[in-house]
């Protein structure tokens, strides 16, 4: 049997520590960002973000507002697979979305 | 079309809790079959596949990876990476799914046209759905050539009297204001 306490050090300890931290986030890197487009209604791109991610009326109001004035908002976040999944239904409705790693520069 | 029947014309109502109701004009309804056709036709298969692998196809695999060079298809099938490798091994699984999602969309809305010959249309959520898919194509697409920059009537101003995409314009501003209703009865429902 294998005692945890007898085979880490301090040093050893905070190297586990941030590999578990690691093992839990690496499954949410990447992130599903909306772009601002001239000719998607305000209202039409609030009410698909309410349809796809069941966002309340105010919270896919606010991230419509981001997208608007700042010309892009995060939507999800989540793995690769869920980001791609995400975006393919942003798409079927019009929206213009794509997927990026999490750590880039947006 | 005329600013008359437009003020008059309430757009989408919604009746009763999953019910989504409209009556157009027979030159309404023209107008929205002959655009809903186009957009159906412009999500058909490219023309500029070579070679397409029957086995792949059936499995939705495309032979393509580029972006298409049309510039309103380019806009209905975007790109899903801003990295060109990733964005053309997505669009290669991916495309010929997004078509056919989107043709869905146009094709509902294309038979509710045509089942409707007095122009009274009558839908639920999943219909109004697919409307709102295909007149957003529909206005994606009008958008691109219209050179649409802004949420603004500007557009129409700078354009000559004379100008036939004055008339497309118009069509756009109109499918706009459609849209509207139609989402505006389906947020009530949403409250």
């Amino acid at each position: 049997m294998v005692k945890l306490d007898e085979a880490t050090d301090t040093k050893t300890q905070e190297d586990l520590k941030e590999a578990i931290n690691a093992a839990f986030i690496i499954d949410k890197p990447w992130v599903t960002i909306v772009w601002d487009d001239p000719v998607n209604l305000m209202s039409y791109v609030t009410y698909v973000l309410m349809e796809l991610f069941s966002f309340t009326r105010e919270k896919a109001h606010e991230l419509m507002m981001q997208v608007h004035t700042q010309g892009k908002a995060v939507v999800s976040t989540g793995s690769r697979e869920e980001m791609e999944r995400d975006v393919s239904r942003l798409h079927e409705y019009g929206l213009w979305a794509t997927l990026q790693r999490a750590d880039h520069e947006l | 079309m005329n600013k008359k029947s437009d003020s008059e014309n309430p757009g989408f109502t919604r009746h009763g809790k999953n019910d989504y109701v409209a009556n157009f004009s027979p030159s309404e309804s023209e107008v929205l079959i002959n655009l809903v056709q186009q957009i159906i036709e412009l999500l058909g298969e490219r023309t500029d596949n070579h070679s397409e692998d029957p086995l792949a196809a059936m499995v939705g695999i495309t032979s393509h990876d580029s972006p298409p060079d049309d510039e309103v298809l380019l806009r209905l099938l975007p790109n899903a990476y801003s990295e060109q490798v990733d964005a053309a091994e997505f669009r290669r699984y991916t495309e010929s799914t997004l078509r056919a999602k989107k043709s869905a969309h146009a094709i509902s809305m294309h038979a509710d046209l045509m089942d409707s010959p007095d122009g009274c249309i009558d839908i639920d959520h999943q219909g109004a759905n697919a409307w709102l898919g295909a007149m957003n194509d529909i206005r994606l697409a009008l958008g691109v050539r219209l050179k649409v920059q802004s949420n603004s009537y500007e557009e129409l101003e700078i354009l000559a009297p004379d100008d036939p995409m004055r008339g497309v314009y118009a069509v756009y501003s109109w499918l706009g204001w459609l849209q509207e209703s139609l989402i505006q009865a389906l947020m009530d429902d949403a409250l």
